[in-house]
């Protein structure tokens, strides 16, 4: 009984290839303009961390607050205009101003095909997650120069309660989990505050950050981008601890996305190769006088073909 | 026939003469392929055409010798006088299986895989040592092995993690990332947990 019920969730136009950016968009938004609380469990590679989190939207702006429940004591506060992290151990807090990450850029009619053409979307029930009977998306590659994705979410409210990235061998290398969640959770402006009203004064302060992106034709480019990666953003930004800007690419092929960042050579960079943690894999390389570093949620062969390819605009 | 005045004519002595323009050019690049051969760089596009420039005698000679050099900057022992002729006699005696036997369709073990890549290297000496016993080293090659001896002494030295500052700059644009709570904060949450700030 249960699983016929269960069975009517994929409907025929769940399966239609153009739901996949509709379920997207859906998953997004419920993320952002939903209150919830719960615990969350988050897995790269072996490493396992468990954080409580609070999300409150409010008057259009979002506020959150993780906190790590194990492992080194961390404090992650997000308000409108900027990111705190608290690292008490140390003492040090890092306030990171941040303005751009409150619009979703909602997908392109062209990046809403690119996902249809290069993943293979299905939705079917996904079982019990933190207490919740689930909906599960699938996003299977169709080549083999991106992941699997699985994503379970609450049918009702949208909410993601899970999702794992799994490699070519079949192996998840990447998940995140809620364990207990409230949805529709009535959330107070405490609950999405910093521990601390102020900065004891004996904590050391470090305002570093990505820094704003300035949007530019950078000179750069990427001549053997993988099919479907469209360029979704190119610009200037001030990275932490780097004396020059670096150029900033940012391509996606509307799941994931893969930045290619330009700088200047410095000798004492000479660490260049490949690694990867959990679906995160890098690659840095120089290119004359240039060290190029391309990092991104896909394969490291993938990561590679593009760092090997970046060169300047003829 | 218009033949073109201009056309160069056969100047037999230009292959003895240093190279220069076009020539040296294509040396040049065939080179600078064959050393991103040896360095795996190649994409599978590239391959097929790096691997038939080195089907000339000038290429195959110029891979010999970066491997020779290669070897010899990182201390690889080279095989025993004599080896590779003996080498050869014994590949000759060997009887021509005509029929394979059918394949398993089975991912190569680790073993299987260790033995193949170690057969490889044996196979790269036995090069190697030819070449070393048969050309003359150029000194421009000597500072071109030279050179794929020391990248691929930094590539085996990547990064152990993921920088910080890039991922920084990065998480936000991952659509996958942006729909989970806490979204791409929670990897940066777990990045400086692995690479502490340090107070200045």
């Amino acid at each position: 009984m249960a699983l016929v019920a269960a069975a009517g969730l994929a409907s025929p136009l769940a399966q239609a290839q153009g739901y996949a950016a509709q379920w997207l968009t859906r998953v997004q938004q419920s993320a952002r303009s939903l209150n919830y609380t719960g615990t969350v469990l988050v897995r790269q590679g072996a490493r396992f961390d468990t954080f409580r989190l609070a999300h409150l939207f409010e008057n259009g702006q979002e506020s959150e607050k993780l906190l790590s429940l194990d492992g080194p004591a961390r404090e992650i506060v997000r308000s409108a205009t900027e990111v705190r992290y608290y690292f008490p151990d140390a003492k040090v807090v890092r306030v990171e101003p941040r303005t751009i990450r409150n619009v979703f850029p909602s997908l392109s009619p062209e990046q809403a095909a690119n996902l249809a053409q290069y993943y293979e979307f299905k939705l079917v029930p996904g079982g019990r997650i933190a207490g919740r009977v689930t909906e599960m998306a699938t996003f299977e590659p169709r080549d083999g120069l991106r992941y699997a994705h699985r994503f379970w979410s609450d049918p009702a409210t949208g909410l993601l309660l899970k999702s794992r990235l799994v490699n070519e061998k079949g192996e998840v290398i990447e998940e995140f989990a809620f364990t207990d969640v409230t949805i529709n959770a009535k959330v107070d402006k405490d609950m999405v505050k910093p521990s601390w009203t102020s900065v004891p004064p004996d904590w050391q302060v470090t305002q570093a950050g990505p820094g704003e992106l300035t949007q530019k034709d950078t000179g750069w480019t990427v001549n053997k981008l993988p099919p479907g990666f469209l360029k979704i953003s190119e610009g200037f930004r001030q990275l932490a601890g780097k004396r020059e800007p670096a150029a900033h690419l940012v391509y996606s092929d509307g799941l994931v996305a893969i930045s290619v960042f330009i700088e200047p050579f410095v000798v004492t960079q000479t660490q260049i190769g490949l690694t990867q943690t959990g679906g995160l894999a890098q690659y840095s390389t120089r290119s004359d006088a240039y060290r190029v570093t391309v990092i991104g949620e896909a394969p490291p062969a993938t990561v590679q073909q593009i760092g090997q390819s970046v060169t300047r605009k003829p | 026939m218009n033949e073109n005045p201009f056309a160069p004519k056969g100047r037999p002595e230009a292959r003895i003469a240093p190279p220069s323009g076009a020539a040296s050019r294509e040396a040049t690049s065939v080179g600078a392929n064959i050393s991103r051969l040896m360095d795996g760089e190649v994409e599978d596009a590239e391959f097929e055409r790096c691997v038939a420039e080195l089907k000339s005698e000038d290429a195959m000679r110029t891979w010999m010798c970066y491997h020779v050099i290669g070897d010899t900057l990182r201390g690889a022992h080279g095989m025993s006088t004599g080896f590779s002729a003996r080498f050869a006699g014994a590949l000759a005696a060997e009887p021509t299986v005509l029929a394979p036997p059918p394949s398993r369709h089975r991912a190569p073990q680790p073993a299987t895989f260790a033995w193949a890549v170690a057969a490889t290297l044996a196979a790269v000496a036995v090069v190697a040592w030819t070449a070393f016993s048969m050309v003359e080293v150029p000194p421009t090659a000597v500072a071109k092995a030279r050179e794929a001896a020391t990248l691929r002494v930094a590539q085996v030295r990547p990064p152990a993690e993921v920088g910080t500052e890039y991922l920084l700059a990065h998480q936000e644009y991952s659509p996958a990332m942006v729909i989970q709570g806490g979204g791409p904060f929670l990897r940066a949450a777990t990045a400086t947990a692995i690479e502490p700030p340090r107070p200045q």
